[in-house]
Parts: C-alpha cells; sequence; structure tokens
C-alpha cells in the first residue's frame, strides 16, 4: 500500500516539475455517470504529455461524495500516416486521504475508421477496494471531415471485481466541434455515460 | 455470446457500406490544387481546398503533412495553436488527407521548425510541407 501510494505522488511530482508549462493546451470538462459513480471532471492539459484535474463524484460503491486530485501522463504515443497509438498512466488521490486512491493504466490505437481500446484501473478506498477492466473497439460508419458531425459505433466489454460477470454493451459515440457524448447500456451495469466538452 | 455477434455484424455491414462511398474521386482539372510542386502533386481534398483560397490575396499556402491527425478532437489544438500566430491569415484541417492548411501574407517567411514544433506541441508529428504562392 505504502508503495503505491508512493509511487502515485512520486509519478504526479514527475508530471508536475519535470515539464514546466510551457504550452497553454486545452481545457476538458467532463461529466460522468455509471453503476459505480456519478462525477465531474475539469482538467487541463499543460503539455500534450499530461493533463491534471480534480474530479468531484459522489461514489455509489462506498455511498460517500469526495474529490479525486488526478494526474493523467502519455507513456507512449506513435503517430503515423493513418493511425495513433497511446499508452497512458492515470492515477487519483482523494481529498479525504491517501489511502482512498486509484490507478492504472489504458491505451487505444485509432485510425478514421476504426478504434481499439482497453483500460485497467485499481480503486483503493479501505472499505470497498476494487478494479475494473474494460476492452472497447469501435467503427465509424462514415468519415466525416473536420468541423463535421461524427459518429462511432462502439463495444464495450467492462469488468468490475465487486460484480460476478463481465458487463457487454453496445455504446454510442458522437461528437461535433469541442463537444462528445457517449452513453451505453447494459443489463449488467446499467446506463453508462459520458459527456465531455474542451475548450 | 449471440447479442455481441449481432453487434459485430452490424458494425461490418456499416462499416461495408461506408467504405463504398470512400471510392468516389473528384475530378478538378485545372485548379490550382492541381498544381506540381518539386516534383509532387499537390495531394490535398479539392474541395476543400478549393473552400479554403476563397479570400485569399497576396498568400502563400502552406500545406503541412501531419502524421496522427485521425480525428476532429486531435486536430482542434492545431488549429487553436496557429489562430493564435499573428502571421497566420487562414487555416484549415483536412482531414482526409492528414493535411493541415496554414495561410501567410506573401511577404512573411514560412519556418517549417516552427511549424513541426507547433504541432509537436499539439502531439502529433509533421512530415513535410509544400508551399504554394497564389
Amino acid at each position: 500500500m505504502g508503495i503505491r501510494v508512493i509511487l502515485i505522488i512520486g509519478l504526479a511530482s514527475f508530471g508536475l516539475d519535470a515539464r514546466p508549462i510551457s504550452y497553454s493546451g486545452g481545457s476538458t470538462l467532463m461529466g460522468h455517470s455509471n453503476n459505480m459513480k456519478d462525477s465531474f471532471y475539469y482538467h487541463y492539459s499543460p503539455s500534450y504529455k499530461y493533463s491534471i484535474g480534480i474530479e468531484s463524484l459522489d461514489d455509489k460503491v462506498i455511498g460517500d461524495s469526495y474529490s479525486y486530485t488526478r494526474l493523467t501522463y502519455l507513456i507512449n504515443r506513435k503517430n503515423t500516416e493513418l493511425s495513433q497509438r497511446n499508452l497512458y498512466f492515470q492515477s487519483g488521490i482523494s481529498t479525504t486521504g491517501l489511502n482512498n486512491n486509484f490507478y492504472g493504466v489504458h491505451g487505444d490505437w485509432e485510425t478514421r475508421r476504426f478504434f481499439v481500446g482497453f483500460g485497467f484501473k485499481q480503486v483503493e478506498n479501505q472499505i470497498n477496494d476494487y478494479e475494473e477492466k474494460y476492452i472497447q473497439m469501435g467503427i465509424a460508419p462514415y468519415l466525416g471531415e473536420y468541423g463535421d458531425f461524427h459518429t462511432w459505433l462502439m463495444f464495450k466489454a467492462k469488468k468490475n471485481s465487486l460484480d460476478k460477470e463481465w458487463s457487454n454493451y453496445p455504446v454510442l459515440k458522437f461528437f461535433k466541434g469541442n463537444v462528445l457524448i457517449e452513453f451505453g447500456y447494459s443489463d449488467v451495469s446499467e446506463w453508462d455515460t459520458h459527456l465531455m466538452y474542451r475548450f | 455470446m449471440r447479442k455481441i455477434l449481432t453487434i459485430l455484424l452490424a458494425l461490418i455491414s456499416l462499416w461495408s457500406a461506408a467504405n463504398s462511398s470512400d471510392t468516389d474521386h473528384h475530378s478538378h482539372e485545372g485548379h490550382i490544387h492541381e498544381k506540381m510542386i518539386d516534383g509532387k502533386k499537390l495531394a490535398v481534398d479539392p474541395d476543400r481546398f478549393d473552400k479554403f483560397l476563397v479570400g485569399l490575396e497576396d498568400a502563400q499556402v502552406a500545406i503541412v503533412n501531419v502524421q496522427g491527425m485521425v480525428c476532429d478532437f486531435c486536430a482542434r489544438g492545431i488549429e487553436k495553436t496557429f489562430k493564435k500566430d499573428e502571421k497566420v491569415k487562414k487555416i484549415d484541417v483536412d482531414l482526409s488527407k492528414g493535411k493541415v492548411l496554414i495561410a501567410y501574407s506573401l511577404n512573411e517567411e514560412i519556418d517549417f521548425n516552427d511549424i513541426k514544433e507547433k504541432i509537436v506541441m499539439n502531439g502529433q508529428n509533421a512530415i513535410d510541407m509544400q508551399v504554394v504562392s497564389l
């Protein structure tokens, strides 16, 4: 446990100190709602390598409300003419204390037509620790141009260690300009919705 | 499992239908985008390029080949960054060809290293550039 907290803090410190704010990057507002939490998340990206932010959430697992200070760090990116591949580290430390935290990795590979992604997250709250993993794949039914309304048809399989089975469900993702909306539904995890505004 | 297979089949069908329309080609003989620069044909979407040129006079356009620009969101930061540059008269993104179009005044010197740096800061890579003078 101690090592994990040190790892999280260490990576957070690395992200903040080793990269000066040399680029006035984007800010993002996100709303997320699923069977585990309802949350509101703001993050700022000083560079494309990392973002820092605050997530305020209603934790449905432990029945409490608190905030996370969050860091997402780009471990690796590969750009090609037709694709982009990413691997990220993510972490968060709760305002209630260091013992309430999460960390994990997520990655994706994307072309204009196809998307494949995965993620793993360990959540520790001293009451009901759990891990969450998912895979997601999608296809764009048409290729929109810059500024058009974009649509993705996706499939997501998600497993939470508190649940007995995988939750498999379709996800629809739409975005235009700076706004993105994504929602899916399964019998196991019910609605999984995600709203995002970038500015 | 049957549900999953149904979803996958539906996705594949949609993709096949959409893919057939991707093979349409344009013919715009005589337009400026048909010019050759350093022996290379301009690889830009003709309609998009023509729209971009509307209202531009005494300008030069840098056509930058960018890797990793796979979605609208990826390109937003590029547009935002170049719009802050006072030397830039106009900017557009051609997602289908992976190009960024940047218009400058004719008397401006276009610095490819500066363009590369701005694009890297956004998380993509600029590979090469062609310049068209209007």
